[in-house]
């Protein structure tokens, strides 16, 4: 009982402390967080980008982080929906269920892509609502931080201007970036690339990359050493120059096309922490790009 | 727009050309008219050419208002994104197929009276429990769930409310209400659905002391400190109308205390452990144990006194670096601990019994999955219990006399899992908890059909 007692100003310490607290789904909005909320804000990621964000425990450590969030900022698009809600209902925390002000899923503000036209379960591990993997692509971030940046100021409205200027600075340091990565990869334009899963069409958007096979026939579904040897086939009349994998996924198959064919390998971070030199959202695309680029060679 | 400029000149000139006049001397002015009309027939074309353009520019607009208010229209589920069904609904439907070396309706658990569902699958194939489960938020403050499960118990259908309660959303500070019927929060298996289970059947303890599973109509609150890890306190009060429960009861019939901790040892592994502590006083709980006496249904033997039961869970949880899709392993031990003071009494025959009993087992699992589609796991159950009273022989008519020395099983399984949504399991029991030792095989599929459901921890 005295232990217990011991524990009671910790119930109220919650409302005494200034900060925000930011529960991140993946890496990539921890660190964007992070970059729009400075030292207002303590950011969690509940993930790493070596785990593939579909299927994710909702562990004890993950519930006590969300009930002390102010604030969940998640991809949403169903990407989460093994795990998210149960957090919701188990946290006991009424500011970040959904809809409310500290429920803010970052598809929300995207015009997805790949909605699938059938919605059946025959066709894998398929997302109803659109490809959620939206980070691959700076302008996706770029539109992202810009609505993160006005729930931030309706979270906080004491901080508004901080947040405010954070977001100017952030943007234009982008802008910047955006325009250099592009110059960057120039040469990739065209160049024709296998997936292993059908994570990167924001990227391929992007930079002009084209997608001729996908490793995984269906969704989710380990590919069978058929759809493999189909695969071979194909590339035999519409050559590739690569096959990518993201981090988190195992590289098997991957290995195996490489193994089968003269194709390059490329592991690309994914997210941010992907690779060891993948720190933070800036570093994340050059990553990204100096990989594709090495093996465009 | 050439194709068919070429095509129309063509067509003027044939036309012209079946036209041609017969006198020579018109030639000159008929060369005029054929050019004046060219002109003609030119400018209808460019106009036509125009207006052509003009239509084709404006429903581009269109196209793209209609694209515009698609991919407006495409984001609102994406916002909405929580359930694609709302309510979000999803069956689960199994079917077993068992067999086993000794006779399952001699199936008896050593040192325990077994209720309800506790017996063993009906041996040769038979169709499992068909769960459906509706779930939504009802408002911004409350969410509700119910589970309904239909299945078939010697040749009649019965359709049960495994749960059906509501739960408070807009509490802060870590408070969580829930009313209804809900599974009891002791242990840890006990708050699962059976089809999430790692094995095929329950654990031993779980069948001696629940009759599988345990459930209470009534409230539960708990409360989450603002700690880094979590710990979790709470309790329910319930009705006390579900076995080891039982009788006529009016107000309170059972009570439970529950708490929970756990964290992160690594980015590989977590854990999480729990004790919980069960009360009850039931009257007159009904043993439906062998109590069929030449043909006639008697009314069965019956328990009066206070009843508790102590559990602690143990979990751990491993994955490299923490990606659970590829490899994992999980370890979960859980101890039971039941105690009976009372008395048991048959009305029927006149029999009465002090009745003071000790029950107790455990069960220790590890599961390890080694490929996104194929998990293995053993399990290893133990039993033990001590039982006094003053008319043995009317205790032993309802399986509360412990005969063996140390009742066990041994399980193995292996699971090959098509998808997230599906899964194919074969089992091996070596099972020594009855009188007779027994090797049984099960083989089951359990599939989920609709909605996604989030598994807890």
């Amino acid at each position: 009982m005295k232990k217990l007692l011991a524990l009671l100003p910790l119930l109220f310490s919650h409302t005494v402390l200034a900060d925000i607290h930011i529960f991140a789904c993946e890496p990539e909005w921890a660190s964007l967080s992070q970059e729009l909320g400075g030292d207002k804000v303590t950011v969690f990621a509940a993930t790493s980008a070596l785990q593939d964000p579909h299927f994710i425990q909702a562990r004890p450590s993950l519930i006590a982080k969300a009930r002390r969030a102010d604030l969940l900022v998640c991809t949403g698009a169903g990407l989460e929906s093994g795990w998210l809600p149960l957090l919701q209902r188990k946290a006991g925390n009424s500011k970040i269920q959904t809809g409310s002000d500290g429920y803010f899923m970052a598809t929300d503000y995207i015009h997805l892509k790949g909605v699938p036209a059938v919605l059946d379960r025959s066709q894998g591990h398929i997302h109803a609502a659109g490809n959620p993997h939206i980070q691959t692509n700076p302008v996706n971030i770029q539109k992202v931080a810009k609505a993160l940046n006005a729930r931030l100021q309706r979270v906080d409205p004491q901080s508004a201007e901080f947040y405010q200027k954070n977001w100017v600075d952030f943007n234009a340091k982008w802008i910047e970036s955006m325009q250099d990565w592009q110059q960057q990869a120039e040469a990739l334009k065209g160049t024709a690339v296998v997936v292993q899963h059908d994570s990167w069409p924001y990227l391929f958007d992007w930079l002009g990359l084209e997608q001729v096979a996908v490793l995984e026939s269906k969704p989710g579904v380990p590919p069978s050493l058929n759809d493999l040897n189909t695969i071979v086939n194909t590339l035999k009349n519409s050559p590739a120059k690569m096959v990518i994998h993201a981090a988190y996924q195992p590289a098997r198959a991957t290995d195996w096309l490489v193994s089968k064919t003269d194709i390059n390998k490329v592991t690309l971070p994914f997210s941010v922490g992907g690779t060891d030199k993948s720190n933070d959202l800036f570093s994340l695309f050059d990553n990204t790009i100096q990989r594709l680029l090495d093996a465009n060679k | 727009m050439n194709l068919i400029k070429t095509r129309l000149a063509v067509l003027i000139t044939a036309t012209l050309g079946i036209n041609t006049p017969v006198f020579a001397d018109n030639l000159s002015s008929l060369k005029a008219e054929i050019a004046q009309m060219r002109s003609d027939y030119e400018q209808r074309i460019q106009q036509l050419e125009q207006r052509l353009a003009k239509t084709e520019a404006s429903s581009g607009e269109v196209k793209k208002d209609i694209a515009y208010v698609k991919e407006t229209t495409s984001n609102i589920p994406a916002s909405k994104n929580k359930n694609n069904f709302n309510p979000a609904i999803s069956m689960v439907l199994n079917g077993t197929f068992s067999q086993y070396q000794n006779d399952p309706a001699d199936y008896a658990l050593d040192g325990f009276s077994l209720q309800g569902e506790a017996g063993l699958h009906e041996e040769g194939f038979s169709l499992g429990e068909s769960e459906l489960t509706i779930s939504a938020n009802i408002d911004q403050s409350l969410y509700g769930q119910a589970t309904v499960a239909v299945h078939e118990h010697e040749g009649q259908t019965e359709l049960e409310i495994e749960e059906a309660f509501i739960e408070s959303l807009s509490l802060a500070n870590g408070v969580t209400a829930r009313a209804g019927r809900f599974f009891a929060p002791v242990g840890y298996l006990n708050q699962r659905h059976v089809h999430t289970w790692n094995f095929a059947d329950a654990p031993l303890i779980y069948r001696g002391l629940f009759g599988n599973q345990l459930s209470t109509d009534g409230l539960k609150l708990s409360y989450i400190l603002p700690t880094d890890q979590l710990i979790e306190l709470g309790g329910t009060v319930g009705a006390g109308n579900s076995y080891p429960g039982g009788g006529e009861e009016s107000g309170i019939g059972d009570w439970l205390i529950f708490a929970k901790t756990g964290g992160d040892i690594s980015i590989e592994s977590s854990w999480q452990a729990s004790i919980s502590h069960w009360q009850s006083s039931p009257e007159a709980r009904a043993y439906s144990g062998d109590h069929n006496h030449g043909g006639t249904v008697a009314a069965p033997p019956e328990f009066n006194g206070d009843t508790d039961i102590t559990n602690i869970s143990l979990i751990y949880k491993w994955a490299p670096n923490g990606n659970f899709r590829q490899k994992n392993f999980s370890l979960i031990g859980e101890y039971f601990y039941q105690s009976n003071d009372g008395s048991v009494s048959h009305e029927d025959e006149g029999e009465f019994s002090t009745y003071d009993g000790k029950q107790s087992g455990a069960y220790i699992e590890g599961i390890y999955q080694f490929s996104p589609q194929w998990r293995s796991g053993l399990r290893y159950d133990w039993l033990s219990s001590d039982h006094k009273g003053s008319d043995v022989e009317l205790l032993g008519e309802v399986g509360l006399l412990g005969s063996k020395e140390h009742p066990q099983r041994s399980s193995a399984m292996v699971e090959y899992l098509p998808s997230e949504f599906s899964r194919i399991r074969a089992q091996v029991n070596f099972d020594q908890s009855s009188a007779d030792d027994d090797l049984q095989l099960l083989l089951q599929y359990t599939v989920s059909l609709g909605a996604h459901g989030a598994h807890s921890y």
